[in-house]
């Protein structure tokens, strides 16, 4: 009797693992998987005091072009697949002003231009969003910027003072991007 | 750093389909010479045994206790992204990992001595462990982004793993105490291949509102990932001599380290047995080959800052090259080649076991007018045991135990099998069934645990199977 026990449990061991069995599987469904995050971070920031607007005279308080490697580094050029900027200016200053950015290429090529006019203080916070992508303008504008051209100007007088405590024009900015990751 | 990445991340990707070294089929089981393995202490009756090289003892381990193959890729007709996102994504906590180990034996070989009480054992094997627990707040960085986050802290520590790859040199002595007691110890000798762990991490990552900007990102890490012998074996690769060094890392080229295993069986009488043993109490320590990556440091930052007048200072300024300078001097990535101590996963096993029904001949030498002799203090053996076991191992995470309920049945001298029932993190419904064979000399033994998920193996989260080849003599 043991020589069959034997063999039986054998066996079934054997059919056991040969006959295990699977749902039906697909894996290629990895194909269809999307991970595509969306990250959000600041990215510019000018301040500028009255004083120092009115001491430039009719002179553009700032006017500089500087490197911006955020949107060009590979990791990001070649996933970004669409975002948005967001602007705010909040100008508390006796004196419009306006302000302009553009966004340079490697070649100081302009790709894109903003720009906020800006009435004199108290004004209301100026909020702007700018799409890029799919329903805005090119992301190709994100994916080659490699520097910005920030400009700030005084089209008013240059002796007035704001009765405001610290007056001072501001420019806050934003990004928030969408990139493929598979 | 990208080679020790795939490197790492493949061999984890491996272990990931492998589980967490519980062996409760072949612990206690006395007609199995590697269950001197798991318990150096336990009762054996060989006169001397040799396993058959590369064949004596082969385990693989197999398990996932988040999810299944079957929950992502089951033929189902709904969305993968939907599936990875309510399953994986929301339906797994940091508790929750891919582990696994396999054991390969070089070289097995036993013997007792001219005191026929003490058994003495050594042998090489090769070892892999790694372990990864889910980074919850890192895939969820990674699938959503923080965009829908703002506010929420990330959690730098939900980043845990280790893995390694090792050879071990071991001597052990197993003896027999008096009529109940049966004590064993075993020295080791770990030949460490590579190591990487990365289990001591923390800070966090979060975006509030800003001060000056609209946002504010701020980054709080301290974070380390340590490493032995990637850069060797990734130098091997690439010349190819990646067998060349994996052998010479494993026999002593690589870092070592020394560990102890203990164990014993008590009789509580001619037919209980209590058992316990406490397996790799020990360390390695790394110092070939170490390359160790840290990041540690506090930084919040709004994006590119133009204040002026301020700014003004230098009309050549690059706001964009001083912000980056800014960042790494505040939170340096760094690396070093300092040596670090590493210690193994130290596993404990108890058990209590009642034997019944009838006693079987024995198999070895001994004067044996009673089942339990007091000349050479052979041990009585019955067709049925029946028992429990308890199985701990110290994890990143910390201990994680599994219990076991066992029946072994004995046919004579030639078949034995032991069926245990686990229950542990991994399944409530492990069910497992080892049989040894004993054919004339010639022991075979073969294991398979979660039997139950054999019928939707993709769904399983434990699998795992053990098999081996040995010579056995009892000397008659």
């Amino acid at each position: 009797m043991k020589k069959p026990f034997t063999s039986g449990i054998f066996w079934g061991i054997l059919f056991l693992l040969l006959h295990s069995c699977s749902e039906p599987q697909d894996f290629d469904q990895y194909d269809d998987l999307d991970i595509v995050p969306a990250f959000e971070a600041s990215i510019f920031y000018l301040e500028s005091p009255e004083d120092l607007i009115n001491s430039l005279g009719d002179a553009d308080f700032f006017s500089r072009d500087f490197n911006f490697d955020a949107f060009s580094e590979n990791v990001f050029a070649d996933r970004v697949i669409e975002g948005t900027l967001t602007y705010e200016v909040e100008n508390t200053t006796s004196k419009p002003l306006e302000i302009t950015i553009e966004f340079l290429d490697e070649a100081n090529n302009v790709l894109d231009t903003e720009t906020f006019s800006i009435d004199p203080g108290p004004t209301a916070l100026l909020q702007r969003e700018v799409a890029y992508g799919n329903s805005g303008r090119s992301i190709e504008i994100i994916r080659n910027t490699s520097g910005i051209r920030l400009r700030g100007s005084n089209l008013g007088d240059s002796t007035s003072t704001s009765t405001l405590p610290e007056p001072m024009v501001k420019l806050r900015s934003s990004g928030e991007f969408r990139v493929r990751i598979k | 750093m990208k080679g020790h990445f795939l490197f790492f991340a493949l061999f984890t990707g491996l272990c990931a389909m492998l589980h967490a070294q519980n062996k409760q089929l072949l612990y206690d089981f006395g007609e199995i010479p590697q269950s001197l393995s798991v318990n150096p202490g336990t009762q054996i009756d060989f006169q001397w045994f040799s396993g058959i090289p590369a064949l004596s003892g082969i385990s693989f381990n197999a398990g996932s206790s988040g999810i299944t193959v079957n929950d992502i890729f089951a033929d189902d007709g709904l969305d993968i992204n939907d599936k990875i996102r309510d399953r994986a994504i929301n339906g797994m906590n940091i508790r929750d990992e891919l582990s696994g180990t396999y054991q390969v034996e070089l070289l097995s070989i036993g013997f007792r001595g001219k005191d026929r009480d003490n058994f003495y054992s050594f042998g090489i094997y090769n070892e892999g462990d790694a372990i990864g627990y889910w980074p919850r707040d890192y895939a969820i960085l990674t699938f959503e982004g923080n965009a829908s986050r703002l506010g929420q802290q990330f959690d730098l520590s939900h980043l845990k793993i280790r893995g390694e790859m090792l050879n071990v040199f071991h001597f052990g002595i197993n003896r027999r105490m008096g009529k109940e007691l049966t004590l064993g110890a075993r020295g080791k000798l770990y030949s460490s291949i590579f190591d990487f762990n990365s289990t001591q991490n923390k800070g966090a990552f979060v975006t509030n509102p800003g001060q000056n900007n609209i946002l504010a990102s701020t980054l709080d890490a301290d974070m380390r990932f340590r490493t032995s012998g990637l850069n060797e074996l990734e130098n091997a690769e690439d010349e190819g001599s990646l067998g060349k060094t994996l052998l010479q890392r494993g026999f002593f080229g690589g870092n070592l380290g020394i560990g102890l295993d203990l164990g014993f069986s008590y009789n509580l009488d001619r037919q209980t047995v209590i058992t316990g043993s406490l397996l790799d109490l020990g360390f390695i320590y790394h110092s070939n080959d170490v390359k160790t990556y840290t990041l540690k440091g506090n930084a919040t930052i709004e994006g590119v800052e133009i204040i002026l007048p301020d700014a003004l200072a230098d009309p050549n300024s690059d706001f964009w090259q001083e912000l980056v300078d800014e960042i790494e001097e505040l939170i340096p990535f760094e690396d070093d080649t300092r040596g670090y101590v590493a210690f193994r996963p130290t596993k404990l096993y108890a058990s209590i076991r009642r034997d019944f029904g009838q006693q079987l001949e024995t198999r070895g030498i001994c004067d044996c007018d009673e089942v339990v002799s007091a000349g050479n203090r052979m041990r009585a053996r019955y067709t049925n045991s029946l028992g429990g076991q308890l199985y701990i191992i110290n994890r990143p995470r910390g201990p994680q135990t599994a219990l076991t309920a066992f029946y072994t049945r004995r046919f004579g001298n030639l078949l034995a099998a032991k069926a245990t029932y686990t229950v542990d993190k991994f399944s409530f419904t492990n069910v497992g069934l080892g049989v040894s064979l004993q054919a004339g000399p010639v022991n075979m033994y073969a294991m398979a645990d979660n039997l139950l998920a054999y019928s939707n193996v993709a769904n399983a989260h434990y699998a795992s199977f053990q098999l081996g080849l040995n010579i056995i003599s009892w000397g008659r």
